[in-house]
């Protein structure tokens, strides 16, 4: 069948696109534009580089397929970047990478692909495709240390019938044998871990250079002792050590962010424990699950075990059984049953109010 | 599908070679291969098809031998034009150039901006055509080089050069006017004296000749810096082993050219016209540039609501190869400079394609690719 892969220029997309072809599949390589600076200047690194792309179009001419960069940009740039930037003001953590599969790369994608007569859509992420009862499901990647179905959790049924994830089966270093054995060059290419449109650089920046930030405030202690003073809140995330005053000896974190008094939160690691938190804009792959429930709270965690209640259509309250550490509003919930992705949602403030009470 | 049978609608972009460029170029690879400022009887012979190309090659613009230095393309005489004069002026030197130039005048031109010196960028009218008032306000004693090209390389529109190099000269003797005629010299005979042009760009692969090649033409009277540094050939004006095989390819696709350019350019004007007129029956759209004279080989479409990115991926997928405008170092296209300073609408600004011909272009193609066009948009909706 002819299936449009997403191709990035890394090993991952590469092999996809390999194995595809050497199927019998019609592939086509697509990258797409997510970011370029004010001046048209790409990210230093990350999967949108100038770089980036050049291997993706020789891997694609190595495999003498179709290969096309299409632009992204607009619609990165509305739901990513802005959205990016926006959280951090409201002193959340964002995760653009599941704000990217969620609001611009699938749907478009997965329309482009139809308009091009292509049946399927392909990409390099370590997620499986299952399909139980004439339903889709997703599950994790066998190969655990690469699995990445968390930020794919918002792709439900109707979506995966048109996607194959090829390195759902496969491990990492399996990965790279076949790349080398395809002869890509990008066999022994080093993963990236940036956020692609902030590379090796500190994200404060990124956020200071769009919006004022840099209102000065309070860092305080869970009594409104005053411990010291901040130059504005976009630098702070729950859990985070750096930059935040210590207290006889023993190391404190930020607990929560006040974004309305300009106030930051720290305490001891202690009182970064949550039990109970609100997750809204839930979604969920097929139906609602109840039992046998664990959740995510950030890439590639810990599963914890929870049980979960409605709020309403969209909104879920998630009763931890173990307290968790560094439960952080703006990153995402993901539910599992097992290896079995349920559904997910995003972390509200309403966490941290637990902790206070 | 045979790749035999991918129709090439790119010729803006480059041409193929013809057969008497590819051989005159391998001629003069294997058999006068020299160095053609050697003191051999080998460089003789490689410097005699040098002069002869070169003699031959002024003949086609109505210029004088020693007004033609080859280069390595249009781009290397379009900087070295527009940057070598303000290397020893002072501040007070302008330049005047326009929005809707190619890429090498447009970076030139910011590149001498950036050492402080004033640039003025004339806009255009909504149909691709410069602003001649505004022109005519931005050319003062002080402007050292205008530089207009004669077509644009995305929609095909021809400017009004003869009529701008006179108001260069009316106002300041000594600007010293340049074209780039890359796109121009495809489908055009042009005499640049007559025309007023003082010094131009011209590109070898734009008129099936090799790539590589390019001439910088500079009227008599006129001296610039050099740009590239090193042995003294082209007197002593470029620096550099001279390409001759590459000069003898130009010199015969040229002659290849001129012999047919009439009957050429009769050809590619009536299957133009018949792709536009198929096209406009059964698709909604508008032709850029349809009621000013335009190049006969460019025809830049605006689509009614079909995004020309994924139009233009889907025509290759069905055979067919054409570009959106320049292409760029990742391959993703960003609205053209051109359609933005013609005031292109934001909501339309995506959905232009350049459909371009060229001399291969046979009786027929005008008819059977706006066919593949129309049934490749149906399988889009």
């Amino acid at each position: 069948m002819r299936i449009l892969v997403a191709m990035s220029g890394g090993v991952d997309s590469s092999v996809v696109a390999g194995l595809l072809k050497s199927q019998g599949h019609e592939v086509i390589g697509v990258t797409m534009k997510l970011w370029e600076g004010p001046n048209g200047e790409m990210p230093e690194t990350g999967c949108c580089t100038s770089a980036d792309s050049e291997d993706a179009r020789k891997v694609a001419a190595k495999l003498d397929i179709p290969y096309y960069v299409l632009d992204y940009t607009a619609s990165f740039s509305e739901n990513v970047i802005d959205n990016f930037v926006d959280m951090y003001a409201q002193g959340l953590t964002p995760n653009p990478c599941v704000e990217c599969n969620r609001s611009v790369k699938f749907d478009h994608f997965i329309d482009q692909a139809k308009k091009l007569n292509c049946e399927k859509v392909a990409t390099g992420h370590y997620a499986k495709i299952v399909m139980n009862n004439n339903m889709y499901e997703l599950h994790k990647a066998d190969y655990l240390d690469k699995d990445q179905s968390y930020v794919l959790h918002m792709l439900d049924s109707q979506k995966l019938e048109n996607i194959e994830f090829p390195l759902g089966t496969i491990s990492k270093p399996e990965v790279r044998q076949i790349a080398a054995s395809l002869g890509l060059k990008t066999a022994f290419k080093k993963d990236s871990q940036d956020i692609c449109f902030v590379g090796k650089k500190d994200y404060r920046n990124f956020v200071s250079k769009r919006i004022d930030v840099s209102s000065k405030g309070l860092i305080v202690d869970k009594n409104e002792n005053e411990m010291g003073t901040h130059g504005g809140i976009h630098a702070y995330t729950i859990g985070q050590r750096k930059g935040v005053p210590g207290g006889q000896g023993e190391a404190k974190y930020v607990t929560k962010i006040d974004v309305e008094n300009n106030k930051i939160y720290i305490g001891s690691k202690d009182e970064l424990t949550t039990k109970k938190f609100i997750l809204d804009e839930v979604t969920f792959v097929n139906e609602v699950e109840h039992e046998n429930l664990s959740i995510q709270t950030r890439y590639n965690s810990e599963d914890v075990p929870c049980a979960i209640e409605k709020i309403d259509e969209s909104t879920y309250q998630i009763v931890l059984k173990t307290p968790t550490m560094g439960v952080a509003p703006g990153q995402f919930g993901v539910i599992y049953n097992g290896t079995k992705l349920v559904g997910g949602g995003r972390i509200t403030s309403k966490v941290l109010e637990d902790v206070y009470e | 599908m045979n790749k035999n049978d991918y129709i090439y609608l790119d010729h803006a972009a480059t041409t193929p070679m013809r057969q008497v460029a590819f051989e005159a170029y391998k001629k003069t690879e294997m058999d006068a291969y020299a160095n053609s400022s050697g003191g051999h009887a080998l460089s003789r012979k490689a410097k005699n098809i040098l002069e002869e190309s070169r003699e031959f090659i002024a003949s086609c613009f109505g210029a004088a031998p020693n007004e033609i230095t080859f280069t390595s393309g249009g781009t290397e005489a379009d900087n070295w034009i527009i940057k070598t004069p303000f290397i020893d002026k002072d501040s007070s030197a302008e330049l005047t150039t326009t929005q809707i130039e190619h890429e090498a005048v447009l970076a030139s031109a910011e590149n001498v901006n950036s050492k402080g010196f004033n640039v003025n960028f004339v806009s255009c009218d909504g149909e691709g055509v410069t602003n001649i008032d505004e022109f005519k306000k931005s050319i003062n004693p002080n402007t050292l080089v205008a530089s207009v090209m004669y077509a644009n390389n995305e929609t095909g529109v021809v400017q009004p050069i003869q009529e701008m190099s006179k108001i260069v000269k009316d106002i300041n003797p000594n600007a010293l006017f340049h074209s780039d005629v890359v796109q121009a010299v495809a489908t055009k005979k042009l005499n640049f004296h007559n025309l007023g042009i003082e010094s131009a760009a011209i590109s070898g692969h734009k008129i099936g000749g090799p790539k590589g090649i390019g001439v910088m033409f500079l009227k008599t009277g006129y001296k610039i810096p050099s740009f590239l540094h090193g042995g003294k050939q082209e007197l002593e004006r470029r620096a550099g082993t001279v390409n001759v095989s590459g000069v003898a390819g130009l010199a015969a696709a040229l002659k290849e050219q001129q012999n047919n350019l009439e009957k050429d350019v009769e050809l590619i004007e009536n299957e133009k016209t018949i792709f536009e007129n198929y096209l406009k029956e059964n698709i909604e759209l508008r032709v850029v540039g349809e009621n000013v004279e335009r190049l006969c080989h460019i025809s830049n479409i605006q689509f009614k609501d079909i995004n020309s990115e994924t139009l233009m991926v889907a025509l290759d997928l069905n055979g067919m190869g054409v570009s959106r405008g320049s292409a760029c170092a990742s391959g993703a296209q960003k609205p053209s400079h051109v359609l933005e300073a013609m005031k292109v609408d934001e909501q339309v600004i995506n959905n232009h394609l350049r459909f371009s011909f060229g001399w291969n272009t046979q009786k027929g193609d005008g008819e059977k690719c706006a066919e593949i066009v129309e049934k490749t948009i149906k399988e889009l909706s």
